[in-house]
């Protein structure tokens, strides 16, 4: 009797696992795009955001208990921003070492992984950067292509971090609006 | 999964750009993660948008050095160096110590020999503190817009959009005068505050003296009037209106203004909101045109316009609906307003 007991409650913690794997690989596949976007979004690159999305899907499979777990999303996306900030900062060291070793490389050069822009895509963009407002365009390029923080960019142009905000997002929206604009007039 | 078209709407990639930004700060909290993701999946369109927010900030952000160096020089240069200067004297160089460097859009140009003629403009939410060649002091509220001609024998300055403090040098060779649509103020040494909103003008009177001239009356049977204000009184001028009207208004009260607090006192709603968008990032509509008449007193912070708005149907028979980019009145259903 005891032997079957112990046989039985074998067989049912390898069913949960069996369960909870596919639970959050289902999990993972629902919510995988949005995952990345959100962790391009915070890193800056995209290989970075797959490395950092397939860590934290094997967090949340190694979980401890799970079950105490109450959103499995919100953890999903709880992990990965912790990790994401991890990732940050081993860049930041990364750099700071470069920047040590090789005082002519600047400190702020972009991530390996460099997407190609097309030349009529950049000069679309320079276009729509010049029919906004001096501090939009301003703001922006300080913030997305130079890399400055909001705070930093406040402080330069005596603005608050809410307006410099809005600057960098509102040129944003219409750069990416504008990228879509000649295809449907011309 | 197939591409999705891309969206074009540009209200979509503000919300996006909103969200690519609110997440880019590392201390972002588990529930703006949770509202982005309701957000996320609240439309099939969203994520298209935000991705494609984010990878253009992704391509921007990598650029090669040689473009990404046109760009900053393009447009991370202020204005004033990048555009030609023109002959320099003291009273310029003292300007320019005094922050003019950060105009932000400016032009110099030669009409006649010995006439100066120069643009100052505001952006919106934007207070500007500028010094005049004749050494008189204008603090220039936000989203406004300044003319300056000054000639050997008089100096000119037109108030186009917005508000302005003037604290003017006094010179009685060259009178210093204001216009405002159809006001023109005269200064007889004085400081004051102009407020332009539309066709309606208020002179606020802080220090000294000023003449006031303008066509008062309904077009067709208008007449020119006139008008002297002395310090502590409030000139409105509404063309709907047959005469000035005088009040009185305290100096604190005219340019709070510069201190972040726009003061209103039994003003049109239309009033008020053209001048609380002079520092709004999203622009305010009224869309029924009969709130406009509806009078608004109290004060209102250029940095609490939200919290304004959340309370303002509470004094006003009013709904305030709010989209990313926009935010607007209009009447509560079930009141008739007449």
């Amino acid at each position: 009797m005891d032997k079957l007991r112990h046989v039985g409650d074998g067989d049912l913690g390898a069913m949960t696992s069996a369960g909870y794997a596919a639970q959050i690989e289902k999990l993972c596949g629902e919510h995988h795009r949005a995952l990345l976007a959100f962790l391009q979004c915070r890193l800056n690159s995209l290989a970075d955001a797959q490395e950092v999305a397939q860590e934290a899907y094997v967090r949340l499979l190694t979980l401890e208990c799970p079950e105490r777990v109450g959103d499995l999303r919100a953890y999903l996306f709880r992990t990965a921003s912790n990790l994401a900030i991890d990732h940050l900062r081993m860049r930041q060291v990364r750099d700071r070492v470069a920047a040590e070793a090789d005082l002519a490389e600047a400190p702020t050069a972009p991530p390996s992984d460099r997407q190609a822009i097309a030349i009529e895509q950049l000069h679309g963009i320079r276009e729509a950067l010049r029919e906004l407002p001096a501090k939009t365009s301003r703001a922006f390029v300080q913030h997305v292509i130079e890399g400055r923080d909001f705070g930093v960019i406040a402080r330069t142009m005596k603005l608050s971090e809410r307006m410099t905000r809005y600057h960098v997002t509102r040129a944003l929206a219409h750069c990416r609006a504008r990228m879509d604009e000649p295809e449907m007039e011309r | 999964m197939t591409r999705a078209e891309p969206y074009k709407n540009e209200a979509v990639l503000q919300t996006a750009a909103d969200w690519w930004a609110r997440l880019r700060d590392p201390e972002v909290s588990d529930e703006v993660m949770q509202q982005w993701l309701e957000w996320v999946y609240a439309d099939t369109r969203h994520l298209d948008a935000f991705e494609q927010v984010t990878d253009l900030g992704h391509r921007l952000g990598t650029l090669d050095d040689v473009t990404r160096r046109s760009f900053l020089g393009e447009f991370t240069q202020t204005p004033a160096t990048l555009r030609p200067r023109p002959r320099f004297s003291l009273s310029m160089a003292a300007g320019l110590a005094a922050g003019l460097i950060l105009i932000g859009y400016m032009t110099w140009n030669w009409m006649a020999p010995g006439v100066k003629q120069q643009v100052y403009a505001s952006a919106v939410a934007e207070n500007r503190e500028i010094t005049l060649p004749d050494g008189t002091r204008v603090a220039l509220g936000g989203a406004s817009r300044l003319a300056t001609r000054f000639s050997k024998s008089q100096r000119q300055v037109e108030l186009s959009a917005g508000e302005a403090f003037f604290q003017v040098v006094h010179d009685t060779e060259k009178p210093f005068v204001v216009t405002a649509g159809p006001l023109t103020i005269r200064d007889v040494g004085t400081a004051f505050d102009v407020r332009r909103t539309g066709g309606r003008v208020t002179i606020a009177v802080t220090e000294g003296r000023v003449h006031v001239e303008g066509n008062v009356g309904a077009t067709g049977s208008s007449q020119r009037s006139s008008i002297d204000a002395v310090a502590g009184q409030l000139v409105s001028y509404d063309p709907a209106a047959p005469a000035f009207t005088v009040g009185s208004v305290t100096a604190e009260q005219a340019t709070a203004w510069r201190s972040d607090r726009l003061e209103f006192n039994n003003e049109p709603l239309g009033v008020v909101v053209a001048n609380i968008n002079r520092y709004s990032s999203r622009q305010i509509r009224i869309a029924d045109a009969h709130l406009e008449a509806l009078t608004f007193t109290g004060v209102i912070k250029t940095d609490a316009i939200d919290r304004w708005l959340g309370a303002l149907p509470q004094v006003l028979p009013l709904r305030v609906s709010q989209t990313p980019g926009e935010v607007t009145l209009s009447e509560a259903k079930g009141t008739q307003l007449r």
